[in-house]
């Protein structure tokens, strides 16, 4: 393949100038002509039986244009499918009708001239509940004769899968020590800065047209399609600018389902703008994790064997399109992440409980193993007196034994996991901070110092989720590339943006396999009916899979529009070459042709000069099935102190090495890894969704709900390497989600170092630091 | 999130404000700068029938010296006392709490009477007037009521302020040239509500010795808490590390504040001992000093 010579270019962003002058056009300025606006009653309990519903009084509230329960609509429940085994789903209801199950669950949806209306005409609706005993916690849900969340989910389990590959029983009976640990991750929340929002409406030819802040509009059509009972004709999804996704915006939700059937049954156009009480209630929330774990190495630090039983809180529901599996398999997955580790036994469950679902958030899965790998490496290290950089070290895969087979069953594509260590502690200047870190215990502080290493699964292919199960994730993306008559180019990839800069790289990407101005190539809007089909943006694929559908689409085009050149030059068109936007003859550059003199061949009639039997038209299209996984890895340094008596926590140096293959721009790369450290901050020192016993939320407003703002961010230094997937179009790897995966374990094994005891706890507050360092302070958080 | 609905109204004068406070009674509710209390509305929390909004009565919008006093017009911007260089010459105990007062937005908008008036356990601004003994001047239509920090907050969210009443103005006694102060906090995140804070405000009384010792702390009662043992244990002394040690202990024992879901009654107990240590010796430093 030739070299695209934009890739590596730190490009401007394309869609900024529109975006920072407040020139977007995001869900809530979409306003049709007779649109109202929806309001949900939702469940104030975590747990009970609908005895009555009235609505009388809400109908007759001002403005208010319809009040419906589920009985008033007609909404199959969002239920996934899934192949695998040890499955039981339970279909989500789009309204209640006969029991809610958790806090925050819509009951009634309110259709009024505006969102006030709506809101007053909701509190007029009288819902009576027969409270039922909640379960609120794993522990709770997995005791015997626990109260069912679903009565078709026994013993409350969605989901159990028992894994064993190598010899773990010989591995741990052989080691000369065993490392353990019980990992506690807390909930989390996505918080995307716009939340959910959806409108819909009838078109003049009766079709639905939607307008979602959605990662995956396909699969949202999808999803609806199924819930209302319509061919997928009949639909078409709309994304507009969506001011951020992070996951939690790839699912189907009920409102999703609700505004869509009010619309039709009133045959208006409707609107439901989430607002944060909702977002902090009854978005996806992510994480709850409890992981007992092991790992059985030999004198010299070297893993023989890891044990892990992982039990994921994913509340209520199997969300629609990954199921409750994703978290804790994606946990149970990555575990082993960059190191040698000869055999594996997990056992990994996702169970149901009496609380908001948890679905897909940045680095899903893969940060809380990560945090459990990294902080049992420290284990080791700390049992053998050997450094955490050499205990990695001795452990890593090679760069040489590549393709290779995890114990995990993943096939690791690439990665040079030793060297991406050795450039951040070069770049943190690792002996130098040891020293530093010294000198500062000398004079009384507490300071510690966390390395991570890491890998990560992006851009996963079809084969990934069917083998996982999850039938209802395409897991190819595809791409449209149009030459205009005068030689602009469109292009329209199955993956929209939510923020991430897709127009730039899409353009840039496109404009450099073209020899064309990025700045003439227009990036359209996902729209299912302009956009070819394909997943989506999620799993830090939108490159690998988005720009590898384009790619090639791109490619074609250049072909065809090369034939055309040749024709047109009446030379071979193995002898004709694009060289800086003109195609022309090898040896001859002054007998060439523009692309505009290309493109308006090409859509000319027949007679204007085409060869007899060529299509009219400059353009192609191509779907890309990247293969199964390719593997980005990290690794993370921080340096950092905590206040003794206070337990607040300072950094004072963090460094990232990240290798995804080929930076497309590594502006924005740099950009997904400073937004990706702050969530990685936010998990590991500031956010958790806490939950009463009666499975109330604590944490439904940001006063509760803390995460990171610019004056908890560190300076980062950030180092590249480019390590080259062998398998994916143009060596393409994901990086969305790289540092929001590293930096939780990073900076549980620098307070961990800091405070000379084990950290196995996230969030790491001040109060449970305080109760770490001094013991005799209790710390414990109130969670009733 | 929208509010429920209510009648506005937007008096120029606080006259009329009186006049509209006497129709509505408890039904009426004042906007400040709205920093907490359009939340609370939104959240439907708050759900009065009439919004007075003070925002038009200019007339409390001020910051004056006299008599050995700063007085303060209750719609004074925060930001604007923390620019004042009026407040930065006699009340920097001020000057330097309301930095720690949410971000510069929030100061932008909230005000000093409207902080004080809500009495959040956790905000700063009480614990200024706790320390320094704020003067509040409430004000009805048969006239104003001069009072105390330790009468005008009353319990969790809430002041001696009737119904009928709005605090216009409140006045802070100067802090002398050769005092030193101090105002710290530790929270969550920066511009969060505090876990814990401390006000000190301390006096040189010649040979390294301190009197007139003010101590204050929030975030670990229902209203701002003055520790009047520790002041007398610390009058007329030289701040070394054991009376220091012996003081953090005390204020650990004194208070018994609330868990909530950011920190452990133990833990604001031991961080207010620590803040207290810690502000009581950065005030020492700067005492004695001239502004």
């Amino acid at each position: 393949m030739d070299p695209n010579p934009l890739i590596g270019e730190r490009l401007r962003r394309k869609e900024d100038p529109r975006l920072l002058r407040g020139q977007g056009h995001y869900l809530p300025d979409l306003t049709l002509p007779g649109m109202l606006q929806l309001a949900f009653v939702r469940s104030p309990h975590a747990h009970a039986a609908i005895r009555r519903i009235d609505t009388s009084k809400a109908r007759s509230g001002p403005g208010v244009e319809g009040v419906f329960t589920a009985a008033d609509l007609s909404m199959r429940p969002i239920e996934p499918e899934f192949t695998g085994e040890n499955y039981h789903g339970a279909g989500w209801p789009a309204l209640a009708s006969d029991r809610v199950r958790f806090v925050g669950e819509p009951v009634v949806a309110v259709a009024a001239r505006d969102r006030y209306l709506a809101e007053d005409a909701a509190d007029l609706v009288e819902v009576e509940y027969d409270p039922l005993p909640v379960v609120a916690s794993v522990e709770a849900a997995t005791r015997a004769r626990a109260q069912l969340v679903h009565d078709a989910v026994p013993g409350n389990s969605f989901f159990r899968r028992d894994h064993v590959q190598g010899d773990v029983e010989g591995g741990f009976a052989k080691a000369s020590l065993i490392v353990t640990g019980t990992f506690r991750h807390q909930r989390l929340a996505g918080v995307p800065m716009e939340g959910r929002g959806i409108a819909a409406g009838r078109d003049r030819h009766g079709r639905l047209t939607v307008w979602a802040s959605t990662q995956t509009p396909h699969m949202v059509r999808t999803g609806l399609a199924r819930s209302l009972d319509l061919p997928e004709s009949a639909i078409r999804v709309i994304a507009p600018d969506v001011g951020g996704g992070f996951g939690p915006k790839m699912h189907l939700y009920p409102e999703d389902v609700v505004v869509c059937a009010v619309a039709r049954a009133l045959n208006r156009p409707v609107k439901w703008i989430e607002d944060r009480r909702e977002n902090l209630l009854a978005m996806t929330q992510a994480r709850e994790q409890v992981i007992e774990a092991a790992a059985a190495a030999d004198r010299d630090g070297r893993i023989l064997a890891l044990r892990a039983s992982v039990a994921c809180d994913t509340g209520a529901y199997s969300v629609y399109p990954l199921t409750a599996i994703l978290e804790p398999m994606g946990t149970a997955q990555i575990m082993p992440g960059p190191y040698r580790i000869p055999a594996y036994a997990y056992t990994t469950t996702a169970i149901a409980t009496n609380k908001c679902p948890i679905g897909a958030y940045r680095g899903v899965g893969m940060a809380v193993g990560v945090l459990v790998m990294e902080r049992l490496m420290d284990k080791v290290a700390a049992a053998t007196g050997l450094d955490p950089a050499d205990v990695r070290r001795s452990n890593f895969i090679g760069p040489n034994e590549f393709p290779y087979t995890a114990a995990t069953g993943l096939i690791y594509d690439s990665g040079r996991f030793a060297d991406t260590l050795t450039a951040a502690l070069a770049a943190f200047d690792y002996p130098a901070a040891r020293r530093e870190q010294a000198e500062r215990r000398a004079e009384g502080r507490v300071v510690g110092i966390g390395i991570a290493s890491f890998m990560e699964y992006t851009g996963m292919g079809s084969k990934t989720f069917s083998r996982r199960g999850m039938t209802d994730v395409p897991g190819y993306d595809s791409a449209t590339v149009k030459v205009d008559p005068n030689g602009g180019v469109r292009v329209f990839v199955s993956c929209p943006s939510q923020g991430q800069g897709h127009e730039t790289v899409f353009a840039q990407l496109v404009a450099g396999e073209l020899g064309v101005d990025p700045a003439t190539v227009f990036v359209g809007p996902v729209d299912t009916d302009a956009a070819p089909a394909g997943s989506g943006t999620f799993g830090s694929r939108a490159v690998v899979a988005g720009g590898g559908a384009l790619v090639q689409a791109a490619v074609k085009v250049r072909e065809r529009a090369t034939s055309i050149a040749a024709h047109l030059l009446e030379a071979s068109a193995g002898d004709v070459v694009l060289v800086e936007g003109r195609f022309a003859v090898r040896g001859s550059p002054e007998r060439g042709v523009t692309w505009t003199e290309v493109a308006r061949a090409a859509h000319a009639q027949a007679a204007a000069g085409l060869t007899a039997g060529v299509e009219p038209g400059l353009e192609a299209s191509n779907t890309y099935d990247p293969p199964p996984a390719t593997f980005s890895n990290g690794a993370h340094a921080a340096m950092l102190e905590v206040d003794r008596e206070t337990g607040q926590v300072a950094f004072l140096k963090y460094v990232i090495a990240e290798d995804c293959g080929p930076q497309l721009n590594p502006m924005i790369v740099e950009g997904q890894t400073h937004g990706g450290l702050a969530q990685g901050i936010g998990e590991a020192l500031l956010e958790e969704i806490i939950h009463d016993e009666a499975g109330q939320t604590l944490t439904a407003t940001f006063m509760d709900y803390l995460i990171p703002t610019a004056m908890e961010m560190p300076g980062v230094e950030i180092v590249h390497l480019e390590t080259a997937s062998p398998n994916t179009v143009r060596g393409f790897k994901g990086i969305g989600e790289s540092a929001t995966i590293g930096a939780p374990a990073c900076i549980a094994n620098a307070v961990s170092d800091a405070l000379g005891r084990d950290v196995d706890a996230l969030p790491m507050t001040p109060a449970r630091i305080v109760h770490w360092l001094r013991g005799r302070v209790s710390a414990v958080e109130v969670k009733a | 999130m929208k509010p429920a609905a209510f009648l506005y109204a937007a008096p120029e004068t606080v006259e009329e404000t009186l006049a509209l406070l006497a129709e509505h009674g408890a039904d009426g509710k004042l906007l400040a700068g709205g920093q907490s209390l359009m939340p609370l509305l939104n959240m439907r929390l708050a759900r009065p029938a009439v919004l007075i909004d003070l925002n038009h009565v200019s007339a409390l919008d001020y910051i004056s010296a006299s008599n050995g006093e700063v007085r303060i017009g209750a719609m004074t911007r925060q930001r604007m006392a923390e620019q004042s260089s009026m407040i930065a010459s006699r009340l920097p105990l001020m000057a330097e709490a309301l930095r720690w007062v949410g971000h510069p937005q929030i100061r932008n908008r909230g005000t000093i009477g409207g902080s004080l008036a809500h009495a959040d356990p956790s905000a700063e601004l009480p614990a200024v007037a706790a320390a320094l003994g704020a003067t509040f001047v409430v004000t009805g239509q048969a006239g104003s009521r001069l009072l105390s920090p330790g009468e005008f907050f009353v319990g969790y969210l809430a002041t001696a302020i009737q119904p009928t009443e709005v605090l216009t103005e409140v006045r802070f006694p100067q802090i002398a040239a050769e005092a030193g102060c101090a105002f710290l906090e530790v929270a969550r995140r920066h511009g969060d509500f505090a876990l814990v804070g401390a006000a000190a405000v301390v006096h040189p009384a010649g040979g390294g010795r301190f009197r007139d010792v003010r101590l204050a702390f929030i975030g670990v009662g229902p209203a701002p808490v003055r520790i009047t043992e520790a002041e007398a244990a610390l009058e007329g002394q030289e701040f070394d590390e054991p009376l220091l040690d012996d003081v953090a202990r005390l204020v650990s024992d004194r208070l018994d504040p609330e868990s909530d879901i950011q920190a452990s009654a133990a833990y604001r107990k031991h961080v207010a001992g620590v803040l207290a240590r810690r502000a009581l010796r950065a005030a020492a430093a700067r005492a004695g000093g001239s502004r």
